[in-house]
C-alpha cells in the first residue's frame, strides 16, 4: 500500500513509519477506549447531542414547509456549525491536556518509553485516540447536519467545508494540548495552560481586528486581518455566509478559510515536532529543588537576591509563623499555590501594571483616533480575561486537591471548622484577583480624567468585573467540593466560564441573522464580559441593555455557589 | 483512677448490610503500644477512623482519654495526633512552614509554636530537613515529618496507620526507636501495620482483626503463649523415599486435629502439634527404630507472623471460629 513505508523529516530527523501497524499502536486502542469508558466522555457525547437537537429544533420552521430561497436552511445550519464549533473548542482540549501529564504521574509514562514503542507512535497514538473522540461527537452530529441538507438550501459541499474546518481545529487544539501535557507537571496545571493556549489561539486573535478595522493603514488592516484569522472563528464565518467578525462595516481580509487552514496547519507543524522531541526519559531526568535559604547564604548572595526579589519577596528567605488572627488555610494555600507566593504575585502585579498603563498611554495618544469606549473595552476585556482564567486556576483545587492529595483528611483531624477552611481557601483566591484587578485600575482613572462623565459608567463597569471575580471564584470552588479528582474540577470550572463569557457570544457573532437583536440581548443578559462592554458602550455591544438582569443572575449565581460550597464543605467534614 | 486510655466497647459499624466492623472490645493502657494487625479489608482502619473521630460507629461506643468519640468528636481531635498511610503533602512547602500550619490549625501560641516545633523535629530526628520542601523528601523523611506533626499538640495518644510501610531496612530502625521513645515518654500508641517482626519487636499488646471481627487480643507474651500451644515440629529425613513411612508414622502417632504437611522436595516434614516433650520424644524413637534415617528433628521458633496465620487461618474457610480462649485476653 502506498502508505506501507513512509518516511517523516521532524526536526531533522527521519522518523520511519515502517508499517500500518505501527500507527495502529496499542495506545490508540487503549486511549479511545479508555476514555470511551470515563463519565466525562459519556456525559460530553449526550450533553452535545442534546445541545444540537436543541439548536435545530429552535430554528426549525414552525409552519413544516422549507424555504425555497434556502434562508431558514442557512439560518439553521449557522447555528449548527458555530454550536458545534463552540462545542469543540471547549471539549477537544479536554482529554489531551491530561494525556501525558496523567501517564507521567501515574509513571506509566516511563514503561511506554522503554517499550519498543517510539515517542512518534505514543504521541500519534495520544493524538489519534483524542481526535478520534472528537470523531465521535462530530459524527452524533450529523443527524442535525442531514436536517438542514433536508431543509434544502445548503449543499454537500457547504456541510463537508464546514466538517473539514472542524476536524482542523481538533487535531490543531489536541496537538496544542498534549504538547502543554507534555511539559506540564500536574494535570490541573495542563488543563489551565490549555485553557489559556485555547483562549489565545481563539479569541485573542479577533480582537485587534475587531478595535481597528477601519481605522488604520490598510497594510496594518491586512496585518491584524491575517492575525485574526488564527482563530477558527473567521473561516466558520465565511463558510457559513458571515464576513468578518467584529467588522464595523468593513470588509474583512479575503478567504479567511484559507489563512486559517494555513495558520492550523503551521500551528500543528511546529507543535508536533516539538512534543515528540520532548517524549523521551529527560522528562524524568530532573531533581526536585530541594530548597536553599537565603538567610544561610553568604552576605554577597543575600544582598543579590534580596536586590532580585526587591527585599521582601525573596521566595527563598525563611518566612515568619503565621499570625494569631490570619486564617491558617489562607497563608497555607499561598505558601502551596506555586502562584501564591509573593514573588509570583508581584510578577503578575508588574506585568498588569504595565498593560494597564500602557493603555493609559495609549489612552493620552490615541484618545482621537481610539475613542475611551475601545480603550475600555480593551482594559474590560484584560479583566475578564485574567478573571476566566485565573479563577478556576486559583479555585478549582480548593477541596479537590485536598481529597486527592490526602490533605483533606489531616484537615478535619484539626480543630478547624468547616467555616474556617472555607473561608481560608476562599480568601486565598479573592487575595490574589484582587491585587490583580487593583493594578489593571490606573487606566481607569486615566479614563476618568479624560471624560469626567464616565464615572457611574465605570463604576458600574467595576462592579460588573469585582461580581464576576466573586462569581468565578465561588462557583470554581463549588464545582471543586463536588469533585474527588482537581483535573476533572479544572475542566468543567473552564467550560462553564468560558462557556459562559465565551460562548454566549457566538449568538452575538450571529447578530442579525440568523438571531433577532431581542434574542441576542436575552442570551448576552447572561454574559458578564458583554455586560461591562455594553456598560462601557464598546462598539458592537453599545446597544444592549443587560443590566440590572446580569447582576441579579450573577448575585444568584454566587449565593447558589455558597449554598453548594457551604452544604458540600459540611458534609465533608462531619464524620461519616 | 484506671489507666486505660483508649477504649471500644461492642464496636460495630455497618455500611448498608456489609458489617465492617463487629463487637470489637479492646482496651489500651496508658504508654503501651498496641499492634493492630489484620489483612486489607479487615476492619483496621474503620477502628481507627471511629476512634480518630472521622468515622461514627453504627452502635457501641469508643473513648480516648475517657472523652467519648462520637460525642466529644472536636475534643477527641486534640487527644489524638493521627498519622494516616497517606502523609498528605504540599506542594512547595517547606517542612518547618508545613509544621507551622498544623500548629497554627491546633490553634497553638505563636511562642509556643516556636518551640513544639524544635521539639518535635528534634524527637522524630528532622530537624535537618527544616528548610526543605516537603514534597521533594524520601518516604522514610516524610514519616518522620508526619510522626512530627501528629506530636505538634502534645496529644497523649498517638494513632498510626502503617508507619513502616515501603522503608528501607535503616529507616525501619530508626522508625523503631522513634516509637519506642514515644511510649517510654509516656504517650499511648496504636499502630498498624503489615511488617509483624518489626511490630512484635516494638508492641506489648497485640489485636488481631480479621473480616471486622477480633480473633486474638491481649499482651504479646499471652499471645504467643497461646501459639505456642501447637508448636511447630520439623523432621528433615535423608532420603525422600522415607517420606511415605514417615507421614504414617506421625498419623499414628499424633492426634487428628494436628497438621501434617510435608515438603517433598525438600525431604522434610512438618507437624503443628500440642503433643507433649515426651510423645515427640516417643516419635523420634519410633521413626529411627523404624529405620527411618532423620537429619533434623527440632522445634520452629514461631513468632507474630505464625500467630498471625495461625488465628486467621480460619477465615480461608469462612468460618469465623476464634482463636482458643487462653489467647484472647479480656
Amino acid at each position: 500500500m502506498w502508505f506501507s513505508s513512509l518516511t517523516l523529516v521532524i526536526a531533522g530527523k527521519s522518523i520511519a513509519i515502517s508499517n500500518w501497524e505501527e500507527l495502529m499502536n496499542p495506545i490508540i486502542q487503549r486511549e479511545l477506549i479508555g476514555l470511551l469508558r470515563t463519565r466525562r466522555a459519556f456525559a460530553a457525547q449526550v450533553v452535545l447531542t442534546a445541545v444540537l437537537a436543541v439548536l435545530v429544533v429552535l430554528r426549525w420552521p414552525e409552519s413544516g414547509r422549507a424555504n425555497i430561497s434556502g434562508e431558514q436552511a442557512q439560518a439553521v445550519l449557522r447555528l449548527f456549525g458555530y454550536g458545534l464549533l463552540a462545542s469543540l473548542v471547549l471539549l477537544a482540549p479536554i482529554f489531551p491536556a491530561s494525556a501525558v501529564v496523567r501517564e507521567k504521574q501515574q509513571r506509566t509514562l516511563e514503561l511506554l518509553l522503554n517499550s519498543p514503542l517510539t515517542p512518534w507512535s505514543i504521541f500519534v497514538g495520544k493524538l489519534v485516540a483524542s481526535v478520534g473522540f472528537v470523531i465521535l461527537l462530530m459524527c452524533l452530529s450529523v443527524p442535525a447536519a442531514a436536517a438542514c441538507y433536508a431543509m434544502g438550501g445548503v449543499g454537500v459541499p457547504q456541510l463537508m467545508h464546514v466538517y473539514a474546518i472542524l476536524l482542523l481545529v481538533a487535531i490543531e487544539y489536541s496537538v496544542v494540548a498534549l504538547y502543554v501535557s507534555t511539559v506540564s507537571q500536574s494535570a490541573e496545571g495542563a488543563l489551565r495552560y490549555t485553557y489559556g493556549a485555547v483562549l489565545f489561539l481563539t479569541i485573542i486573535p479577533l480582537i485587534p481586528q475587531w478595535f481597528v478595522q477601519g481605522q488604520v493603514s490598510p497594510v496594518l488592516a491586512e496585518m491584524v486581518g491575517t492575525f485574526s484569522c488564527l482563530s477558527p472563528a473567521p473561516a466558520m464565518m465565511e463558510l457559513l455566509g458571515h464576513k468578518s467578525v467584529g467588522a464595523q462595516g468593513v470588509m474583512g481580509p479575503s478567504s479567511e478559510m484559507f489563512r486559517y487552514v494555513v495558520w492550523a496547519l503551521l500551528v500543528i507543524a511546529v507543535f508536533v515536532p516539538l512534543t515528540v522531541m520532548k517524549l523521551n526519559y529527560r522528562l524524568f531526568d530532573r531533581s526536585h529543588a530541594a530548597g536553599k535559604i537565603t538567610d544561610d547564604r553568604s552576605m554577597g548572595v543575600k544582598f543579590y537576591r534580596r536586590i532580585m526579589y526587591l527585599w521582601f519577596f525573596d521566595p527563598q528567605r525563611r518566612s515568619k509563623l503565621i499570625g494569631p488572627l490570619t486564617n491558617p488555610v489562607m497563608v497555607k494555600d499561598f505558601r502551596s499555590q506555586k502562584f501564591g507566593r509573593p514573588h509570583w504575585m508581584m510578577r503578575f502585579f508588574g506585568i498588569c501594571l504595565v498593560v494597564s498603563l500602557g493603555l493609559m498611554l495609549a489612552t493620552t495618544v490615541f484618545t482621537i483616533a481610539w475613542n475611551v469606549e475601545i480603550l475600555g473595552g480593551i482594559i474590560v476585556i484584560l479583566q475578564m480575561s485574567v478573571v476566566v482564567l485565573l479563577s478556576p486556576a486559583l479555585a478549582a483545587g480548593a477541596i479537590s486537591s485536598e481529597r486527592e492529595s490526602g490533605g483533606w483528611t489531616l484537615l478535619k483531624m484539626t480543630p478547624l471548622s468547616a467555616f474556617t477552611i472555607v473561608t481560608g481557601k476562599l480568601m486565598s483566591a479573592a487575595r490574589t484577583l484582587v491585587l490583580l484587578l487593583l493594578a489593571t485600575l490606573p487606566a481607569y482613572v486615566v479614563l476618568v480624567l479624560i471624560d469626567e462623565t464616565q464615572v457611574a459608567r465605570l463604576l458600574d463597569v467595576l462592579i460588573t468585573v469585582v461580581l464576576t471575580s466573586i462569581m468565578g471564584v465561588m462557583i470554581s470552588a463549588a464545582i471543586s467540593s463536588l469533585f474527588q479528582r482537581t483535573t476533572g474540577a479544572t475542566a468543567t470550572c473552564y467550560t462553564v466560564l468560558v462557556g459562559l463569557c465565551g460562548g454566549t457570544l457566538l449568538f452575538w457573532l450571529g447578530r442579525g441573522s440568523p438571531f433577532s437583536r431581542a434574542a441576542v440581548e436575552a442570551v448576552l443578559r447572561f454574559n458578564p464580559l458583554a455586560t461591562a462592554l455594553s456598560l462601557i458602550r464598546t462598539p458592537g455591544f453599545d446597544d444592549y441593555q443587560l443590566v440590572p438582569f446580569n447582576w441579579y443572575l450573577m448575585g444568584g449565581l454566587i449565593a447558589l455557589a455558597a449554598v453548594v460550597l457551604w452544604i458540600q464543605t459540611w458534609r465533608l467534614t462531619r464524620p461519616q | 483512677m484506671s489507666d486505660v486510655v483508649v477504649e471500644t466497647r461492642e464496636l460495630t459499624k455497618s455500611y448498608g448490610s456489609f458489617v465492617a466492623l463487629e463487637r470489637l472490645n479492646i482496651s489500651v493502657q496508658r504508654g503501651h503500644i498496641l499492634g493492630f494487625i489484620g489483612p486489607n479489608g479487615a476492619g483496621k482502619t474503620t477502628t481507627i477512623k471511629i476512634l480518630v473521630g472521622l468515622s461514627r460507629p453504627t452502635s457501641g461506643s469508643a473513648s480516648v482519654a475517657g472523652v467519648d468519640c462520637v460525642a466529644d468528636a472536636r475534643k477527641v481531635k486534640r487527644l489524638v495526633g493521627y498519622m494516616p498511610d497517606v502523609f498528605g503533602s504540599y506542594d512547595n512547602m517547606r517542612v518547618r512552614e508545613y509544621l507551622d500550619f498544623f500548629g497554627a490549625a491546633y490553634k497553638i501560641p505563636r511562642k509556643e509554636r516556636v518551640k513544639r516545633i524544635e521539639v518535635v523535629m528534634e524527637v522524630t530526628g528532622s530537624g535537618y530537613m527544616r528548610d526543605r520542601f516537603v514534597d521533594s523528601l524520601s518516604h522514610g523523611m516524610k514519616q518522620r515529618v508526619g510522626i512530627a506533626r501528629t506530636l505538634l499538640h502534645d496529644p497523649p495518644v498517638l494513632i498510626l496507620d502503617e508507619p513502616a510501610n515501603g522503608l528501607d531496612p535503616t529507616a525501619r530502625v530508626e522508625m523503631r526507636q522513634i516509637l519506642l521513645r514515644l511510649a517510654q515518654s509516656g504517650k499511648t500508641l496504636i499502630v498498624t501495620s503489615h511488617i509483624l517482626p518489626e511490630l512484635s519487636r516494638i508492641c506489648d499488646t497485640v489485636a488481631i482483626i480479621t473480616k471486622g471481627q477480633l480473633r486474638a487480643f491481649g499482651p504479646l507474651e499471652q499471645i504467643m503463649r497461646g501459639i505456642r500451644q501447637r508448636r511447630s515440629i520439623e523432621i528433615q529425613l535423608l532420603m525422600g523415599k522415607d517420606m511415605a513411612k514417615c507421614e504414617s508414622l506421625a498419623k499414628k502417632a499424633f492426634d487428628a486435629a494436628d497438621e501434617i504437611t510435608h515438603a517433598e522436595e525438600e525431604s522434610t516434614l512438618r507437624v503443628r502439634t500440642a503433643a507433649s516433650d515426651e510423645a515427640l520424644s516417643a516419635f523420634l524413637s519410633q521413626l529411627v527404630g523404624q529405620g527411618v534415617k532423620v537429619t533434623q528433628f527440632r522445634e520452629v521458633h514461631q513468632d507474630l507472623e505464625d500467630a498471625f496465620l495461625e488465628v486467621t487461618k480460619h477465615d480461608e474457610g469462612g468460618s469465623g471460629d476464634r482463636m482458643s480462649s487462653a489467647a484472647v485476653v479480656r
